[in-house]
């Protein structure tokens, strides 16, 4: 199905240009302590900075880690299922918990984020550094991890589900 | 019957916590059978920085703060809550009750869709602790200091230091190991049940970073409108009662903890009169440029030069019984140019 | 509806999506948002968003999950520590139950440098569990092992929650993290007790190296120079950092991660590839968790807010009893909610009503705080809700099941509850290390 395809497609391309952020964060944490200990001179903006990084990584692979399944589960009772149930179990879970919370995270980040936008809203260190963008990543995650669960609950209705997920 | 949902910024533990409990019990007891409030302790509802953003959006109706947490979203609320070298806490009362103060502030919360009650003074932070004596600019040079504050960084940086921004819960940690020189934190009673005494073994006294701290409650605008006028008259009575038993309340703990640090062993000094003039000529400047950069911050901070001049001839008759000192404070023309 | 009711149907809500096997993320927060909705309180749904950014997104040490992950990714994805593991195991040759206790060990160490739960479980779950089982150790023993002393992580200092625990009581940083160092190393010590136990009565659940496995002492020594060695340097090497001043906790995560790939590339074991695929295992890994923790953040606020918190607390405050008793009855608390809430919500929730009580009848605070501390070690083994569970269930193969992580905690939990009654008779174990490094002040 070319929608599952998208959705897959996008968090896979978003989830694998963010991981690489780990490796921006953690360099900037050494530049800072480098700066600080050897010069005696610490950045103004590094822990700001690195704390937004941060942000943005972990949030922005909600959809991704989702996309591989994962994020974990407990198969007690399912596992010992057959197949079908066991499929129509989880299928049930979406409406019942994933959509109504992906909702939620949907519509009050989006007016979280605008109130931030609109408040031009900036931290308040020495370096006043713009909030806002990490605020609008939080919205923009959410819509992707909304999508990313239409597609598994359209992989399960449609019983495609890859078999390498990460349950036993 | 209203029922209100409060939070605070502080949690159980902090004792600033005990004025937003004063401001509460006060409240429901004046308003009894008209409004009932439940306080809910620092953390338990939203994290302290999300406060504002609760009482903004009416997810709860009303929320204790420091305006000074908010000043990423407007500058103007950090003179609203401190200052580097400037008001004491009676500076603050007189302010607020009779040259204007209130209403600024009102002005300000005002444009997030909230009122605001200012209910709490606590006087001079304690200043910076650290592993050897701070009591001129010179011994400042090169000092890693944890200090919060974009006009307080901007004065140590002139003044030779490096801010150094760190997670709360690391700063005891930072010192112990001595990842920095030194931090400021609060008044000494927090101080002292933070253990500061414990990593530290000098203290520089006063707080110039933040000479005196206000404290009051958000409360949404459409919750706000629902009470009746003569409720509304009852929580202002409330927020003025528990200002006064703040102010005693404060320093009383502040003067016995000051003790207890002295039978610690700490080494308590005071920076000389000299720094202390040239820190207040940095302080002056600091606050100019920050508050040209946004014209509600210097319509705030014109607001209290004004007053600090207007009483400065009777402040200064009334000597030595007078209530605090009369800075030479920043320069009302250049506020004023500013502010338009 | 009354608070208490609400509360009730959360746990039950939460429980069936749970047994529903969906993921845990999403059913902790679906049943805030449930929560809300039957408390017929939408409105509140805003604190979601509130605390899923001011409890996660805007929160400095929790960028130790994704460094420590990673390090610990470099480390087992070039094969370093399993040549470790072989290497001790080889060196403890004559122990019983020697490849466990290195295990141990190791989490001890490691402990010392990360105060994130997350961060160790899930870093001694990624480098350890695969030699464990490769040489034998049974799946429970396994398992259970290395989710218990990985909770060390939060016990032995540096702790995110004796962080929090200092900042809700009247105790400093400094004074509950000595307070709680010879306990966590005693935790660990009971669990290295117990490990060679089993190998000595049951070899087929911890088998001891053969005797045609064994080698020469200098190839042995040279192996453990080659192979030990290197990861134990990267260990020092954190702590070292933090101890001479130089970074804090949270920047001392950093210089692993940095430690570990330079360790790989002085073996000659750097690739592109595999470098990239650390990348992307520490992306999901690090989402997992700090999703876990979204939910729970989500979970917490409606909880609390909706009337669940003033019902649990209205429920301990009726407590009125000796003091001995009273302090049973509060630990058996403790281990209850354990089961079912996160240990920051239990922290908040409790603290306020217990350390009043506790200061009036005049007990050592510091003692009473480190014996809770302990009690919580529990919290993250304990089904149905147990971060450890959760975290090895993610990061084992998939044919160790669920049951068996369960079923291999539970000697663990023992061993923790023997921990505390030990305590609770010597308190001094608790109090002597604090009273000697500040006693003056
Ligand atoms: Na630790
Ligand atoms: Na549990």
């Amino acid at each position: 199905m070319l929608l599952i395809r998208l959705i897959d497609g996008l968090n896979e391309v978003v989830g694998r240009v963010v991981s690489w952020v780990a490796v921006l964060f953690a360099g900037l944490i050494i530049y800072d302590v480098v700066l600080r200990y050897v010069f005696n001179a610490p950045t103004l903006w590094a822990f700001d900075l690195t704390k937004h990084l941060f942000g943005f990584y972990f949030i922005l692979l909600g959809g991704y880690a989702l996309r591989h399944q994962a994020h974990v589960r407990v198969d007690l009772v399912t596992g010992a299922l057959k197949p079908t149930p066991r499929r129509i179990v989880e299928l049930l879970g979406y409406p019942l918990f994933f959509f109504p919370f992906a909702w939620v995270f949907v519509t009050q980040s989006y007016t979280f984020a605008l109130r931030s936008w609109n408040q031009g809203e900036t931290t308040y260190s020495a370096m006043q550094m713009p909030v806002y963008p990490v605020k609008i990543a939080m919205a923009v995650a959410a819509v992707l991890l909304l999508m990313q669960g239409v597609s598994e609950f359209l992989k399960l209705l449609l019983n495609k589900s890859e078999e390498n997920r990460n349950v036993g | 019957q209203e029922s209100w949902t409060m939070t605070t910024v502080w949690p159980a533990s902090l004792e600033l916590i005990e004025i937003d409990r004063k401001f509460v019990e006060l409240a429901n007891a004046l308003t009894a059978g008209e409004l009932s409030i439940e306080l809910f302790d620092g953390g338990t509802l939203v994290p302290a920085g999300e406060v504002f953003g609760a009482v903004e959006s009416g997810t709860v109706q009303a929320g204790a703060d420091w305006p000074g947490y908010w000043a990423g979203r407007n500058t103007a609320f950090s003179p609203l809550s401190t200052h580097a070298s400037l008001f004491n806490a009676v500076d603050y009362v007189n302010w607020i009750q009779q040259w204007g103060g209130a209403d600024l502030y009102n002005e300000v919360y005002g444009q997030f869709g909230m009122v605001y009650l200012p209910y709490g003074v606590t006087n001079n932070e304690s200043g910076f602790r650290t592993k050897k004596a701070i009591r001129n600019t010179e011994d400042l040079q090169g000092m890693r200091l944890r200090l919060s504050g974009l006009e307080q960084g901007r004065l140590l940086t002139q003044l030779g230091g490096s801010q150094v921004s760190m997670a709360g819960g690391e700063i005891y940690q930072a010192l112990e190991r001595g990842v920095i020189d030194g931090a400021e934190f609060s008044t000494p009673n927090v101080d002292w049940s933070g253990g500061f005494q414990q990593v530290t073994s000098h203290w520089a006294t006063p707080g110039w970073h933040q000479s005196s701290s206000v404290f009051g409650v958000m409360i949404n605008k459409a919750s706000w409108d629902a009470l009746s006028a003569e409720t509304q008259q009852k929580l202002r009575i409330a927020a003025d009662a528990t200002m006064l038993w703040s102010l005693s309340f404060t320093e009383k703990r502040a003067n016995d903890a000051y003790q207890q640090f002295k039978d610690a062993g700490i080494e308590i000094t005071r920076m000389d009169d000299e720094t202390l003039a040239k820190i207040q000529e940095l302080a002056n400047t600091t606050i100019e440029t920050t508050a040209c950069e946004n014209p509600l911050s210097a319509k705030v901070y014109l607001s209290q030069v004004a007053y600090l001049n207007d009483y400065a001839n009777w402040r200064d008759a009334s000597a030595p019984f007078n209530l605090g000192r009369t800075p030479v404070g920043p320069s009302m023309d250049k506020l004023a140019e500013c502010a338009k | 509806m009354s608070g208490e009711m609400i509360a009730l149907i959360m746990a039950g809500i939460l429980m069936v999506g749970l047994f529903m096997g969906h993921p845990l993320a999403f059913v902790l927060g679906g049943t805030a948002v449930l929560g809300a909705v039957i408390a017929g309180k939408t409105q509140i749904l805003g604190i979601v968003i509130n605390r899923i950014f001011g409890d996660v997104l805007d929160n400095y040490v929790l960028i130790a999950i994704p460094l420590f992950v990673l390090m610990a990714r470099f480390l087992s994805d070039s094969g370093v520590t399993d040549r470790m593991f072989e290497a001790l195991r080889l060196l403890l040759a004559r122990v019983t139950g020697g490849l466990g206790i290195a295990v141990v060990v190791i989490s001890i160490l490691l402990a010392a440098t990360t105060g994130i739960i997350g961060a160790s479980i899930t870093v001694m779950g990624v480098m350890a569990l695969k030699p464990m089982l490769q040489y034998g150790y049974s799946k429970r023993l396994s398992t259970g092992l290395i989710a218990a002393s990985g909770c060390l992580g939060i016990l032995i200092p540096p702790s995110i929650m004796l962080i929090l625990m200092s900042s809700n009581s009247g105790l400093s940083v400094g004074e509950l993290f000595a307070g709680a160092m010879v306990p966590g190393i005693l935790l660990g010590l009971l669990y290295g007790l117990y490990v060679a136990a089993i190998a000595f009565f049951r070899p087929d659940l911890a088998p001891a190296v053969k005797t045609e496995e064994r080698i020469g002492r200098a190839a042995l020594a040279r192996m453990l120079v080659v192979e030990a060695m290197p990861p134990l340097i990267l260990i020092f090497g954190i702590l070292g950092t933090m101890l001479a001043g130089i970074a804090t906790a949270t920047e001392a995560s950093a210089v692993g991660a940095l430690l570990a790939l330079l360790i790989v590339i002085f073996r000659g074991r750097f690739e592109l590839a595999t470098f990239r695929s650390a990348l992307y295992e520490t992306a999901r890994t690090s989402a997992m968790i700090l999703f876990i923790v979204v939910g729970a953040t989500a979970f917490t606020g409606v909880f609390n807010i909706t009337g669940g918190l003033r019902a649990t607390q209205n429920l301990m405050r009726a407590l009125d009893m000796e003091p001995w008793m009273l302090i049973t009855v509060m630990m058996l608390i403790v281990f209850v909610l354990g089961m079912f809430l996160d240990w920051t919500g239990i922290v908040l929730l409790s603290f306020p009503i217990f350390l009043p009580v506790v200061q009036e009848m005049g007990i050592n605070q510091l003692w009473f705080v480190v014996l809770m501390a302990v009690v919580l070690q529990t919290s993250f083994l304990t089904p149905p809700f147990g971060y450890a569970l959760f975290y090895m269930r993610a990061i084992a193969p998939k044919d160790v099941k669920i049951s068996d992580i369960i079923l291999g905690v539970l000697p663990f939990i023992g061993l923790i509850v023997a921990m505390a009654l030990t305590i609770a008779a010597f308190p001094d174990l608790v109090t002597w290390l604090p009273d000697t490094l500040y006693r003056s002040k």
